[in-house]
C-alpha cells in the first residue's frame, strides 16, 4: 500500500514536471555520444553544448512567453530580428569597447520596437499573429539587408571575450542566459504580467472578464519576445565574430521546437522555463551525436524527426496524466 | 585539334569582331531575373552585380529592361508561379537562379514554348530547352583536395564541411571531395558535417563534432563557412588546421591576420557571384541571334597566398570576391566550352 502511494507520488512528481523529459533525453544522447567516442572530449562537448544552447534558449524564452498567451499567438519575426539586431550591434559598436553600452541600448531599443510593431499589426490591423509576425519579419529582414549589407564587422574585443569566454569551464553566455531564465521564471510566477499571460492563455474571455488588461499584456509579451530575440542576435554576433544575414535562419523552427519539447503547452496557459533550456541542450547534443556517428544527411534528418517525436510524446503523455491526476 | 574546332574558333573570332555592331538588335527586348533567395552575402553580391551590369546596359540602349525578382520563401512552387507571371508579362528572356534543378521544369518548358529564352545559372534547371551556366563544382572539390595533398604529402586527417543537405550543388562539390580522396589516398576524411553555407551554422556543427574527432590537419569547405570553422577551432583551443576558404571577405581577412601572426597559408576557391552578369550577357547575346551550347562552364575565382593582398584590396567588409564580367567574357565562355566539347 505504502509502496503504491509512493509510486503514485513519484508519478505525479514526474507528471508535474514535463520539462524533466528534455533533460532525460539530453542525458541519454550525451551517454550515447560518449559511449561511441569512448568518453573522449567529454568536457569539450558539454561546454560547447552550454554555449550553443544558450542562444536557442534566449530566443526560446521569448517565444515561450508568446505561446503561453494562447492559441494563435506565435512570433515568426525572431530570425529576422536576430539578423537585424546582430548587424545593428556590430555597426553601432564599431569594434570599440567604449561603444558597447550604446550598442546594447540600440539592440534593446530595436528588439522592443520590433515587438511593438508586431503587436500594432496584430491589434490595429487585426491580422492573425502568425501572418502579422511573418510579414513583419520580411520587413525587418529587408531593413537588415539594406542597413547591414556589409555586416561582417568584427565585434569589439570586450563583447567577443564575453561571448566566447568561460569561467570554470562554464561559458559566460550560459550564465547570462541562466539569469535571464530565472528572471523569466520570476516574471511568470510572481508578477501581474506573468499571471496575466497565463490567464489569457487559459481563457482570454475569462481573463478579460476578471479585469486583466488583456491587450496591454499581449503587447508586453510581444515586446519581451522581440527583446529576447535581439539579445540573441547580439550574443550570436559576438560569439561568431560578426553578424550575417543568414544567422537567424534556423531560429524560426528551433525557437518553437525548444518551447514544445521543453513541455510548454502549445495551446497556451502553461509555460515551462527550465524545459526551454533542457530542450536547447538536447537539440544541440542530438545534432552533435548524429554528426559524431557519421551518418548520412538523410538518415540524420529522419532520426532527428523520430527522436523529437518520441520526446514530445513523452512530454505530452506526462501532461495528460497530469491532467488526469487533477 | 580537328578542322571542325578550327573552324569553330574562326567563327567565334568573327562573331567577337562583329558583336559591337550587332548590339542594337536587342534594344527593344526585355530580360527578367527570377531569383529564389536573397538572404546571404553571395546572393546579395549576385543581385548587386546584376543590377550594376543591367542598368549600364539599359542606359547604353542595349536592352529595354532587365528587372530582378526574388521570391520571399525560397520555395520551388513559388518560383514556378513567378516564372509563369514573367511569361505573361511578355519578357523575351528569363534568367533563373533556381530553387530546384527539377521542380521548375514545367514552368521553364512553358517559357520555352512561348519562345522565351531561358538561361539558368548557379542553381541550374535540368529542362533541356534551358541554358545552364555553372561552375564545375566537382572539379573545385578535387582542387581543394589537390591543394591539401600538396601541403601534406605524408598524409592528413581532413574534416569535410558540406553545404545544405539535399541541394544539388552540395552533392556535386561532395563528389569532388570524394574523388579527391580517392586520388590522394594519404588524405583521410575523418568527419563530415553540414554547415549550410552559413558561418554560424558551420561553427556550430564543427564545434559539436570536434570533441569526437582526432587531430584535424585540414578542412575542406564549400564557401561562406570557412570563417565559422576557424571560430570553432579557435574556441576549442585546438591547433588551427589548414582551412580551405570560399572567397568571403571575413575568411580572407582572417587568413591575412593569421598569416601576419604566424605565417599561416591556405587556399580559397568559389564561384564568382557576378555569374549573374555573365548569365545576363549570354541571354542578351542569344536574343541577338548568337548560338551557344546549352551547358556552359564559368571559371571559378581562386585566391592564393600570392594574390591574397590584391583580393582584399577594395573588398568591402562582409562582401565576397567577385569578377566583373563583360559581354566578351560571355563570348569567350562560349569559345572555351565549344572547343572543349569538340576535343
Amino acid at each position: 500500500m505504502n509502496r503504491l502511494m509512493q509510486a503514485t507520488l513519484n508519478r505525479q512528481a514526474w507528471a508535474a514536471r514535463p520539462w524533466i523529459w528534455s533533460y532525460v533525453a539530453a542525458v541519454l544522447v550525451l551517454i550515447a555520444t560518449w559511449s561511441f567516442t569512448g568518453g573522449a572530449g567529454a568536457g569539450e562537448l558539454l561546454s560547447g553544448a552550454l554555449s550553443f544552447s544558450a542562444f536557442f534558449a534566449v530566443a526560446g524564452l521569448g517565444q515561450m512567453l508568446v505561446i503561453t498567451t494562447g492559441p494563435g499567438n506565435i512570433d515568426l519575426s525572431i530570425p529576422a530580428n536576430i539578423a537585424l539586431s546582430g548587424a545593428l550591434a556590430m555597426k553601432v559598436m564599431n569594434q570599440q569597447d567604449s561603444l558597447i553600452g550604446l550598442g546594447v541600448l540600440a539592440v534593446v531599443g530595436c528588439g522592443l520596437s520590433i515587438g511593438l510593431f508586431n503587436y500594432v499589426l496584430i491589434r490595429l490591423l487585426r491580422i492573425p499573429p502568425i501572418i502579422a509576425t511573418l510579414s513583419s519579419s520580411f520587413l525587418v529582414l529587408s531593413v537588415a539587408i539594406v542597413y547591414g549589407r556589409s555586416v561582417r564587422i568584427q565585434p569589439p574585443e570586450g563583447v567577443y571575450q564575453f561571448a566566447t569566454g568561460k569561467v570554470l569551464g562554464v561559458p559566460w553566455v550560459a550564465l547570462l542566459v541562466m539569469l535571464l531564465a530565472l528572471m523569466m521564471a520570476i516574471l511568470l510566477k510572481r508578477t501581474r504580467l506573468g499571471w496575466g499571460a497565463l490567464a489569457i492563455g487559459q481563457n482570454p474571455r475569462a481573463a478579460a472578464l476578471a479585469g486583466i488588461p488583456v491587450e496591454r499584456i499581449r503587447c508586453c509579451v510581444y515586446m519581451v519576445s522581440g527583446l529576447m530575440a535581439s539579445l540573441c542576435g547580439l550574443l550570436l554576433a559576438g560569439f561568431s565574430g560578426g553578424a550575417s544575414l543568414s544567422m537567424g535562419e534556423e531560429y524560426l523552427l528551433a525557437s518553437i521546437a525548444v518551447v514544445v519539447i521543453g513541455g510548454t503547452s502549445v495551446g497556451g496557459g502553461c509555460s515551462n522555463v527550465p524545459g526551454v533550456w533542457g530542450a536547447s541542450i538536447f537539440l544541440y547534443l542530438l545534432v552533435s551525436m548524429l554528426n559524431t556517428f557519421g551518418l548520412g544527411a538523410g538518415v540524420r534528418m529522419i532520426l532527428t524527426g523520430c527522436i523529437i517525436i518520441a520526446v514530445i510524446t513523452a512530454v505530452s503523455g506526462s501532461a495528460v496524466s497530469q491532467a488526469k491526476a487533477r | 585539334m580537328s578542322i571542325r574546332s578550327l573552324s569553330q574558333t574562326a567563327l567565334v573570332l568573327m562573331v567577337a569582331a562583329l558583336t559591337t555592331t550587332a548590339h542594337a538588335d536587342t534594344a527593344d527586348r526585355r530580360i527578367a531575373l527570377s531569383n529564389n533567395y536573397a538572404g546571404n552575402s553571395w546572393r546579395q553580391v549576385m543581385l548587386e552585380s546584376w543590377q550594376k551590369t543591367t542598368s549600364k546596359a539599359v542606359e547604353d540602349g542595349l536592352i529595354a529592361g532587365a528587372d530582378a525578382y526574388t521570391t520571399a520563401e525560397n520555395q520551388a512552387t513559388e518560383q514556378a508561379a513567378q516564372i509563369q507571371n514573367l511569361i505573361l508579362q511578355g519578357y523575351d528572356a528569363i534568367v533563373i537562379d533556381a530553387a530546384s534543378p527539377t521542380a521548375l521544369n514545367g514552368a521553364v518548358r512553358q517559357a520555352c514554348d512561348a519562345g522565351i529564352v531561358v538561361v539558368s545559372f548557379d542553381g541550374v534547371v535540368s529542362e533541356p530547352c534551358a541554358y545552364r551556366i555553372s561552375m564545375d563544382f566537382p572539379a573545385s572539390g578535387v582542387e581543394e583536395m589537390d591543394y591539401i595533398a600538396q601541403r601534406f604529402p605524408d598524409g592528413a586527417n581532413v574534416l569535410e564541411v558540406r553545404g545544405l543537405a539535399g541541394v544539388s550543388v552540395d552533392e556535386l562539390i561532395h563528389q569532388g571531395i570524394e574523388a579527391g580522396a580517392d586520388k590522394h589516398p594519404q588524405l583521410k576524411v575523418v568527419g563530415s558535417v553540414h554547415g549550410n553555407w552559413s558561418q554560424t551554422a558551420a561553427q556550430k556543427a564543427v564545434a559539436g563534432v570536434l570533441p569526437s574527432l582526432p587531430r584535424i590537419d585540414a578542412v575542406v569547405t564549400q564557401g561562406d563557412d570557412g570563417f565559422g570553422v576557424a571560430q570553432a577551432f579557435e574556441n576549442s583551443g585546438r591547433p588551427l588546421p589548414i582551412i580551405v576558404m570560399g572567397n568571403r571577405e571575413a575568411e580572407l581577412s582572417w587568413w591575412k591576420k593569421q598569416h601576419q601572426a604566424n605565417g599561416y597559408e591556405t587556399f580559397s576557391i568559389s564561384s564568382s557571384p557576378s555569374i549573374s552578369s555573365l548569365a545576363f550577357w549570354v541571354a542578351q547575346q542569344i536574343l541577338d541571334g548568337h548560338e551557344f551550347p546549352k551547358d556552359l562552364r564559368s571559371p571559378p575565382t581562386r585566391v592564393t597566398q600570392d594574390t591574397l593582398d590584391d583580393a582584399l584590396d577594395g573588398l568591402a567588409p562582409g562582401s565576397i570576391l567577385t569578377e566583373p564580367y563583360t559581354v566578351d567574357d560571355a563570348l569567350s565562355l562560349k569559345a572555351a566550352t565549344s572547343s572543349q566539347s569538340a576535343e
